[in-house]
């Protein structure tokens, strides 16, 4: 291809593209920034780009703000909890499904579905299931404690709470691992597999061995992206536990959530949304660029 | 070498699909030899080589190993390994690990690993590299390298899938070299599948020749370009390629004619025709190596040249007979010029008859006199 | 020896049959529940005795049901939100992709836009949307854009364009040059290149894109949440049926199915390119 683009193309490549992030999310940035800075909320009677300056003041109540720490260090450890969790049982389900037998590729799709569901459709789900005479009590736990189990409080309890969102995450995002290293260790040249049996090795010494090693750039990948995405979590906090009981399961994006329309806290929000930003924009920025260079 | 039979297929057939890969293969391999499975693409050589590994299983047959009946059991439970046609380093691994790879799953202790891996290096040359990554290799150090982890296990049997297919013309040569030695040198009972006929007459101690599935001959080198069997075998062994004239055999006084719809060639003459008798108005195919026909000043075969070419160490002539074209050796003193009349003589110990339709080898050789 | 394999194996079918089930149960329960009448709600029995269409017909009129008139959160049939999910999902699909292609194109070909503003449209779906609801709030209160379909297409477009992007450009990539070299030595415009070849061979990439992004679209509840209130998309409808009434559950079985059918129809059409989808093209499904 000619080294320079043609003018149409440079201008169709760029312009659209420049339009509508400056205009849909660059602005609101800059916004963002300059909110941060005043003091400002919609009560106040005076128009937002009216507001008087604050210089740090929102930063440093961020820094001594317990909800906003807690919430920051309970959606990281939901992340250490459920991406593991989802990893392990991906792995595993992708081990039993390495030799091929009938109606494999059935399962496999019976197996995705949970994927491609609303996360708000799961929500609501597992907040029917984890009601107390939902299926999980009435069916399940009837059978290990009896009746007791009807008495159990999933949303009351906080821990038990904090368990329900791992569990309808887990539900949800398992297939996405699943899937990935799947498919990862289907790539595995024939060959390799065939080499290794040929040597003495049996299925377990070949997929700890063989299999698993070549696909190491995939399972980070999978775990950086799944891990990115699982610190957003709302959805399911929204709907089931509504970040409680009191403010126990409250997840970092919901907390920004409430500031800003609960609250009616704008410039505050903007500046612990800032601060978040800061973080994960460090974070990303380490993940894809070691990422991008695997690639 | 000895006559202790390592490996033993009865009747082994396998399908795939519509087509019969291997069809009623039987043969048996002798300990420290080098048997060749030999013939074109599409043969089932590479398939019964695997169903040898246990990486397929046959249809119908039994594949007995040192005498146990293995045909059930999986490649790892076999005692045998095999190096693959594109090698199959293990490119996450180093050379040490890759070859270290078998006698880990042995679960041997870490000075005996790496005691046995410096020792096959040794043998293989390959110390140097004992740190490279397997997928960093050149091609001669990864074919080295696949042969280095077989032998760590001390197979029964090594088997090899074409393993000079993918090597440089050049190195070829003395790829080839190297393997008989080392073979020699270890006493490995060693199957190896090739396409390359003369490869395979160079190498090995015996050779199959399979041809759609079945095993057409099985013999010494000598004895299959000697003595072929068959037309088939007749015209893959052997390079440059048997000479073969079609016709109907007949016989007049001491003399073996063949007729054919424009010519009569007197192929031999001052024979003993008792042998012929049976065969007399059949159609055959005579056949005849470059080697065993001569320029003569008298005789019954008369040609044309065509071409002289120069090979080696002697010309190749091609000279026409009518409707045939052959090819005759001749030293490199004599010069031919292009539309020179010949007579030829074909060594009549060295005619090979077949039959036309069935291509079995009804005749071999003539008695003069 | 023999009988460790048969535990094995027994073992491995087992865990195989815990996860299918806890899979499917969820599903099996909810189509069970939202066919449910009022008084089978709490029972628990995997199927209804008396199965009834009763909570299907209260979400597309719960004006006719007495008890709802308290609750003028969900007053509303559930077509509206349907049908603007629907329009929302349709449009910002187009927009994503026709940009995106666009963009995809010339980052495949002529590396323009550079690998920077490549890298920042891979940040938009990185950082967590709640840090924008603030200010994006803001932004289309001024700019009149609020409880508007337009404005949740227009920022869905964003939103999803990095998708767009880097699945069209994997696709693109896998076309050699030479086919476009060929065609505009035979005089064709790039226009006209990109027209007669890149497109149409570049198919699957925008069945793909198009098809996951609309799935994005069509399942996002933060932004909507806080930028609709009458006007609302179904998967806020779906989370007003929770958040604002605590126990309709037949009901609220019956929206989760709803709005899981065209989520499942457009996740199976593209299954094989679901990974392609949610790992931005770099895990080729």
């Amino acid at each position: 291809m000619p080294e320079k683009p043609p003018k149409s193309i440079k201008i169709l490549s760029s312009l659209p593209l420049n339009l509508l992030l400056n205009g849909i999310l660059i602005i609101p940035f800059i916004i963002m920034i300059y909110l941060a800075f005043v003091k400002w909320s919609p009560l106040m009677g005076v128009e937002w780009w009216n507001a008087p300056f604050n210089g740090l003041v929102n930063f440093q109540r961020a820094l001594s703000d317990t909800r906003f720490i807690e919430a920051l260090g309970r959606t990281a450890l939901f992340v250490a909890i459920a991406v593991p969790l989802e990893f392990f049982i991906g792995l595993a389900l992708a081990y039993l499904l390495q030799k091929p037998f009938k109606g494999k590729k059935y399962l496999v799709s019976l197996l995705i579905y949970p994927l491609m569901l609303p996360p708000v459709v799961v929500a609501t789900v597992f907040y029917l299931f984890f009601q107390p005479y939902g299926p999980v009590n009435n069916i399940f736990l009837q059978y290990i404690i009896g009746p007791s189990a009807l008495n159990i409080y999933w949303f009351l309890d906080k821990t038990l709470a904090f368990v329900t969102i791992i569990v309808a995450d887990v539900w949800q995002w398992t297939p996405f691992m699943f899937l990935i290293l799947y498919s990862g260790l289907s790539a595995v040249p024939k060959r390799l597999v065939e080499a290794a049996e040929v040597l003495g090795a049996n299925e377990w010494t070949v997929f700890w061995r063989i299999r698993l090693p070549l696909i190491k750039p995939l399972i980070l990948i999978a775990v950086i992206l799944r891990s990115l995405e699982a610190f957003k979590i709302f959805d399911y906090v929204y709907v089931m536990t509504g970040g409680g009981p009191g403010t126990t399961t409250e997840s970092i994006s919901l907390y920004i959530y409430r500031l800003a329309i609960l609250y009616s806290d704008i410039s505050y929000a903007a500046a612990v949304s800032l601060i978040v930003l800061v973080l994960i924009f460090i974070i990303s920025r380490l993940a894809t660029k070691y990422l991008l260079e695997k690639r | 070498m000895s006559s202790q039979v390592v490996v033993k297929l009865e009747n082994v057939t396998k399908r795939f699909e519509n087509l019969v890969a291997v069809n009623n293969v039987s043969f048996e391999v002798y300990k420290g030899e080098l048997f060749t499975l030999l013939g074109p693409s599409g043969c089932g050589k590479t398939t019964t080589l695997r169903i040898i590994a246990g990486l397929e299983y046959p249809d119908e047959g039994k594949v007995y190993i040192d005498g146990v009946d293995v045909t059930e059991k999986p490649a790892r439970e076999r005692g045998v390994c095999l190096v693959f046609q594109e090698y199959a380093v293990f490119p996450h691994m180093s050379v040490f690990e890759n070859i270290a790879f078998g006698l880990r799953v042995k679960k041997l202790s870490k000075t005996e690993v790496e005691r046995k891996v410096k020792e096959i290096a040794e043998i293989l040359d390959l110390s140097n590299y004992l740190n490279f990554k397997g997928g960093k290799l050149g091609l001669s150090e990864q074919q080295r390298v696949a042969i280095a982890r077989c032998l760590a296990v001390e197979p029964k049997l090594l088997l090899l899938d074409e393993p000079l297919t993918l090597a440089d013309a050049k190195i070829k040569e003395k790829m080839r070299r190297e393997l008989r030695k080392l073979q020699k040198d270890l006493g490995v009972t060693m199957i190896f599948v090739t396409h390359d006929q003369l490869e395979a007459l160079m190498l090995s101690d015996r050779i199959a020749i399979m041809r759609s599935g079945r095993l057409i001959q099985l013999g010494t080198p000598e004895e299959v370009y000697d003595n072929p069997g068959d037309l088939f075998v007749a015209t893959f062994v052997g390079s440059p390629t048997i000479n073969l004239l079609e016709g109907v055999l007949e016989i007049d006084g001491n003399r073996l004619l063949l007729k054919t719809d424009s010519h009569k060639y007197a192929v031999a003459s001052d024979i003993n025709v008792k042998t012929l008798q049976g065969l007399v108005g059949s159609e055959v195919v005579i056949g005849f190596r470059p080697e065993d026909v001569e320029v003569m000043p008298e005789g019954v075969l008369e040609g044309v040249v065509k071409l002289a070419e120069i090979a080696e160490d002697k010309r190749i002539l091609y000279v026409k007979l009518n409707d045939h074209e052959v090819k005759v050796f001749v030293d490199l003193f004599t010069s031919f010029n292009e539309g020179q009349k010949v007579i030829l003589k074909i060594n009549p110990l060295k005619l090979h008859i077949f039959d036309k339709k069935t291509g079995k080898k009804l005749l071999k050789g003539v008695i003069p006199g | 020896m023999v009988v460790k394999n048969i535990l094995t194996r027994v073992l491995a079918w087992l865990i195989l049959l815990i996860i299918v089930t806890w899979t499917l149960i969820p599903v099996i329960w909810i189509i069970s529940l939202s066919f449910k009448p009022y008084a089978e709600w709490r029972t628990p029995s995997l199927f209804p005795k008396n199965p009834t269409l009763d909570n299907y017909i209260i979400l597309f009129s719960p004006q006719s049901v007495s008890i709802f008139i308290a609750y003028t959160a969900i007053i509303e049939p559930i077509t509206g939100p349907l049908i603007r999910s629907i329009a929302v999902s349709i449009l910002a699909t187009v927009i994503a992709v026709i940009i995106g292609f666009f963009t995809a194109y010339g980052a495949s070909r002529y590396n323009t836009p550079g690998p920077f503003t490549l890298f920042f449209t891979l940040l938009t779906r990185m950082l967590p949307p709640a840090t924008f609801v603030t200010p994006i709030m803001i932004y289309f209160t001024t700019l009149r854009l609020l409880d508007n379909v337009l404005g949740l297409i227009l920022l869905y477009s964003a939103t999803t364009l990095t998708y767009a992007v880097w699945i069209l450009k994997g696709f693109i990539d896998a076309i050699p040059v030479e086919w476009e070299e060929a065609a505009l030595m035979e005089g064709a415009t790039p226009f006209q290149v990109l027209l007669k070849v890149v497109i149409p061979i570049a198919r699957p990439g925008f069945v793909v894109s198009g098809l996951f992004i609309f799935l994005m679209s069509w399942t996002e509840l933060l932004f909507a949440l806080v930028l609709t209130s009458v006007n609302v998309t179904l998967p806020v409808q779906i989370s007003k049926y929770v958040t604002a009434v605590g126990a309709l559950w037949g009901v609220q079985a019956a929206i989760a199915l709803l709005g899981s059918l065209i989520p499942l129809v457009i996740g199976y059409l593209i299954q094989k390119h679901l990974i392609t989808g949610f790992t931005f093209g770099l895990v080729r499904g």
